[in-house]
């Protein structure tokens, strides 16, 4: 069995303000801490579990810089087999189709029975790159997956629909599967764990090896701006010592007729 | 595992001085005694490490500082968590402080960003962009994010330039001491820890680091190899200033106070006397002891990441245990020394329900009083 | 241009209310730029549905077939595909759902067209189109746009309002499909949250809390605040993930709708698939560290602030005022 998972690093971005940087089109990402992507967590982890049941070949895959590397050495910490970056210059600002077609041309030719990213990222939460991915593999998928049971070349998922609903699904391998958090629990990775694997290749391919011309990797659609969202009337702050605001509260219920 | 020969447990000989210490042992099936004979005979770790009492331990080293033996029952329980963090099966909540502690530089998950706001409209020098100082003050991370104790960094901050001293702290770039982080078995994390604070320190070119907390003081002291730098915690910094008269507790503060000794203070480092003197250096002040005090002071439970962890113990916590003591001898203040016990005791008296007859401060919001200092 | 197609969801035989949202804006952008409202039925037994559709689209194109009984992306890319590639829309709108979220990027990508999804508002001017997207949990917002012939959008609950839709008196007309099996993909079954002990949806009050609660030891906190108002406990979805509450409680997209007189969120961020499932609560107040947070957005009142310092003080100024 050949799990290939794909995973990105996003800005943690709680409690921080988030400010646009001259172009416009990009946030300042100086001083913001990084993380691998929270539903790419429970992608790994499910991989890591299948690995350890079956005795699958994990590998881990990003697209990005040197600094990405991170969250593939979290990979091979847990226990992937190999890790690979694709990266070029010529990447510049992909959208989530340019992504999906980078690593379709990688993973087409790499042994894959499955595919497993998480349902979204936490900064651009387009929620594309994996169904995209299937389609130019020409395998099927099923996204927001809550639960995943392997036998005989067929998964069976269940995927997570509104107000605590979900649906069962039967799918053949190789598939592809967006991972929905909460499926698992990730485990811990140590700092010593990353350390073992410091020496450890990471592969890196440019377009060139995967076979790409630069124009086969444009955007479809174009990013204008990032703007702060119309703040609009919003709540009313309450300010003042803990006393005084939880006197004003109060009151504010016994007026709305709630106590 | 091998940690019978690395803790040179075929020496011990089942006094059990360790359980009968153990501040848990009323309220948790941790038994210490217990554990180290199983580590010995276990062939592998599974049986042990499956326990999820290992997380209750505190490591107050009662137990080490009992063992007639000299052997380290709190370093196997650290060691067998370490075993337990590398394979990444531990508790939820252990795992949230540390991924925290990595992201953020505190087990909190607060933003780097904010660490400095605890100094409010206080103008204190951040090192080295600000120059160079003396003294570094090492805040610590509960004091730099918790509301309640934020007022506890700024009265040490008045304090110490009420006194003269030429001092400064990191500012955003302090991160967690690690104290707490080694002993949740992430040895790798509180190296990294280490390193940052420690280039902290060289930049800003100081003689001196005072800690708010006796864990921060406890790390640097004894875990972080600092050549040539004085490591202090807070009282014995006051302790000192006010035997030398730099500064003068003047007004009278006529209240009964209990001290409660933090055991990261006192049995670990023998730090019992300077809280003492700074009391005692308040004129009017009434100072209690508790019959468990000093070495025996009984612990808060705030050590050893319990201030994450929540723990597998039933019945009343130590805390309750402690401030219902307080209230029963007539105390009107619990004073202490460190942020975790006073976030445990403060609890404590709440969830006692005991907040109209026993407040919980720290030695310096006492001191501020008697400073006639805004807080 | 030759219209705006929106694609209708529906789930055992309910339309759902995304389907009428999109519509209003399907009519809004239709009669600005002179084209038709093309909604797309796609399933089996729908002839009640096509009649409920009817009247606010021009047309409606109804395709039954069997296969089509539960919601596949299979099938329902191969009809689309035929209907997008014979009718060339200027638009197709899905909704940003489980249905959308499993089926517009592959159907993009096989058709090669242009997608934006999780939109809040978009327009097409002159054949372009441009469009609105939150990103970074709310935070930012994207502007972005495309000037293919054809494009695709999924659209955010929430966002349109239907009460502005008109009648515009359509026709429905029924395509023929013969649909080349799927095998790969199987819908088997849908299966139902099993119920809990306490239903949230019917609490008058309710005490939210998120992340920053911190962990499952603090939840006696919000306890006593919800005892103390006579309401129940609910959470966010990262409460829910880490089992610090049953899935039962989680309140959003993925959980349980409410509308409750009172919602108060501690420690709650206020991502959009949360404050979905609660904006339409009476009274909202929130509490969090963060100023910035989304919460504050929808709350009527906020305190950025300490949870563990405020809610205790609140518990008391509530016992006190009723008389303890």
């Amino acid at each position: 069995m050949d799990v290939v998972v794909c995973l990105k690093r996003v800005p943690e971005v709680a409690e921080v303000d988030l400010q646009v940087d001259p172009t416009g089109k990009r946030v300042k990402t100086e001083g913001l801490p990084f993380v691998l992507n929270d539903w790419d967590s429970y992608a790994l982890e499910e991989a890591v579990r299948i690995k350890e049941r079956m005795g699958a070949k994990v590998t881990a895959v990003t697209v990005g810089g040197e600094e990405d590397e991170e969250v593939l050495r979290r990979a091979l910490a847990l226990g992937a087999d190999q890790a690979i970056r694709i990266s070029d210059p010529r990447l510049q600002a992909p959208d989530a189709f340019a992504i999906a077609r980078v690593l379709a041309q990688l993973i087409k030719d790499l042994p894959h029975d499955l595919i497993l990213v998480g349902v979204q990222a936490a900064d651009d939460g387009y929620a594309q790159v994996g169904p995209t991915l299937a389609e130019l593999l020409g395998i099927p998928h099923a996204t927001l997956v809550t639960s995943l049971e392997l036998e005989g070349g067929k998964a069976r998922v269940r995927r997570e629909l509104e107000a605590g609903l979900e649906e069962v699904l039967e799918v053949e391998l190789p598939a592809l599967f967006s991972i929905q958090s909460g499926i698992n629990e990730p485990r811990y990775v140590s700092i010593l764990g990353i350390r073992r694997v410091a020496k450890k290749e990471i592969k890196i391919l440019g377009l060139e090896a995967l076979g790409l011309e630069p124009e086969g990797v444009r955007p479809k659609v174009l990013l204008e701006r990032l703007f702060s969202p119309p703040v609009g009337e919003g709540a009313e702050i309450i300010t003042g010592g803990v006393e005084e605001v939880a006197e004003r509260v109060a009151e504010i219920f016994e007026r709305g007729g709630v106590i | 595992m091998g940690l019978g020969e690395r803790y040179d447990l075929y020496a011990c000989f089942q006094c059990g001085k360790c359980t009968g210490g153990c501040p848990l042992s009323l309220r948790s099936p941790l038994n210490v005694r217990v554990l180290l004979r199983e580590v010995l005979l276990a062939e592998g770790p599974e049986g042990v490490l499956q326990r999820p009492e290992l997380w209750d331990c505190t490591t107050c080293a009662t137990c080490t500082l009992r063992c007639p033996r000299g052997l380290e029952p709190s370093e196997v329980i650290v060691a067998l968590r370490a075993e337990l963090v590398e394979s990444g099966r531990i508790p939820k909540a252990v795992i949230d402080a540390l991924e925290a502690t990595y992201v953020h530089g505190n087990p909190w998950g607060r933003a780097r960003q904010k660490r400095a706001d605890w100094m409010g409209e206080l103008r204190v020098k951040v090192l080295p962009e600000g120059g160079r100082a003396e003294w570094l003050y090492f805040v610590g991370c509960a004091p730099s994010y918790d509301p309640r104790l934020q007022p506890i960094a700024r009265v040490l901050c008045g304090v110490m330039e009420q006194a003269g001293l030429d001092f400064g702290v990191l500012g955003t770039k302090e991160s967690c001491c690690g104290n707490e982080i080694r002993r949740m078995g992430e040895e790798g994390l509180f190296e990294e820890l280490r390193q940052q604070n420690k280039e902290g320190f060289r930049a800003s070119g100081v003689r001196g680091v005072v800690t708010t907390s006796p864990h921060c003081m406890n790390a640097f002291r004894r875990e972080y190899e600092l050549e040539g730098l004085r490591v202090l915690h807070y009282t014995e910094l006051l302790a000192e200033l006010i035997a030398q008269g730099r500064i003068s507790p003047r007004r009278e503060l006529r209240q009964r106070v209990v001290y409660h000794d933090p055991c990261f203070l006192g049995k670990q480092n023998g730090v019992f006397e300077a809280p003492r003197d700074v009391l005692r250096g308040i004129p009017g002040l009434e100072l209690l002891e508790f019959s468990r005090s000093r070495e025996l002071s009984l612990c808060c439970e705030g050590g050893g990441g319990r201030m994450w962890v929540e723990g597998v113990g039933q019945g009343p916590r130590n805390s309750e245990l402690r401030v219902r003591e307080a209230e029963a001898m007539g105390a009107e203040v619990i004073a202490t020394a460190c942020p975790f016990c006073l976030l445990n005791l403060e609890d404590a008296v709440k969830t006692t329900g005991l907040e109209d007859k026993l407040q919980v401060k720290d030695i310096l919001e006492l001191l501020a009083e008697a400073l006639q200092m805004e807080v | 241009m030759s219209g705006v197609m929106v694609l209708v969801e529906h789930r055992r035989g309910e339309i759902r209310e995304i389907t009428w949202e999109m519509l209003a804006k399907a009519q809004e952008l239709s009669s600005s730029l002179g084209v038709e409202v093309q909604a797309v039925l796609i399933g089996r037994g729908l002839s009640g549905m096509a009649q409920e559709l009817r009247p606010f689209c021009h047309r409606v194109l109804v395709a039954e077939e069997e296969g089509l009984e539960a919601f596949n992306s299979e099938p329902y890319q191969q009809v689309l595909g035929r209907l997008i590639e014979e009718r060339r829309p200027a638009l197709l709108m899905i909704g940003h759902t489980a249905q959308g979220m499993d089926l517009a990027p592959s159907l993009a990508a096989a058709l090669d067209l242009p997608l934006v999804t999780d939109c809040y508002e978009f327009g097409l001017e002159d054949g372009r189109l441009w469009a609105h997207r939150q990103m970074y949990g709310g935070k930012l917002s994207a502007e972005v746009s495309s000037e293919a012939p054809t494009k695709v959008v999924t659209v955010r609950t929430g966002s349109f309002d239907p009460e502005g839709l008109r009648e515009v008196g359509g026709e429905v007309e029924e395509i023929k499909v013969r649909l080349d099996p799927f095998p790969w993909k199987r819908f088997l079954e849908y299966v139902e949250a099993p119920p809990g002990e306490v239903d949230i949806t019917q609490a008058e009050v309710i005490v939210s809390v998120g992340r920053g609660i911190g962990g499952p030891e603090n939840l006696g906190l919000a306890e006593e605040l919800a005892r103390a108002l006579g309401g129940v406990l609910a959470c966010s979805r990262p409460v829910a993930d880490k089992k610090w509450l049953p899935k039962d409680r989680q309140v959003g997209t993925s959980g349980k709708t409410v509308k409750p007189k009172l919602y108060i969120a501690l420690g709650i961020s206020g991502a959009f698939q949360h404050i979905v499932g609660m904006k339409q609560s009476g009274l909202i107040l929130a509490i969090n560290k963060d100023p910035k947070a989304p919460i504050f957005q929808v709350a009527h009142y906020g305190i950025v602030g300490d949870l563990f310092q405020v809610v205790p003080a609140l518990v008391a100024k509530v016992r006190e005022r009723k008389g303890g």
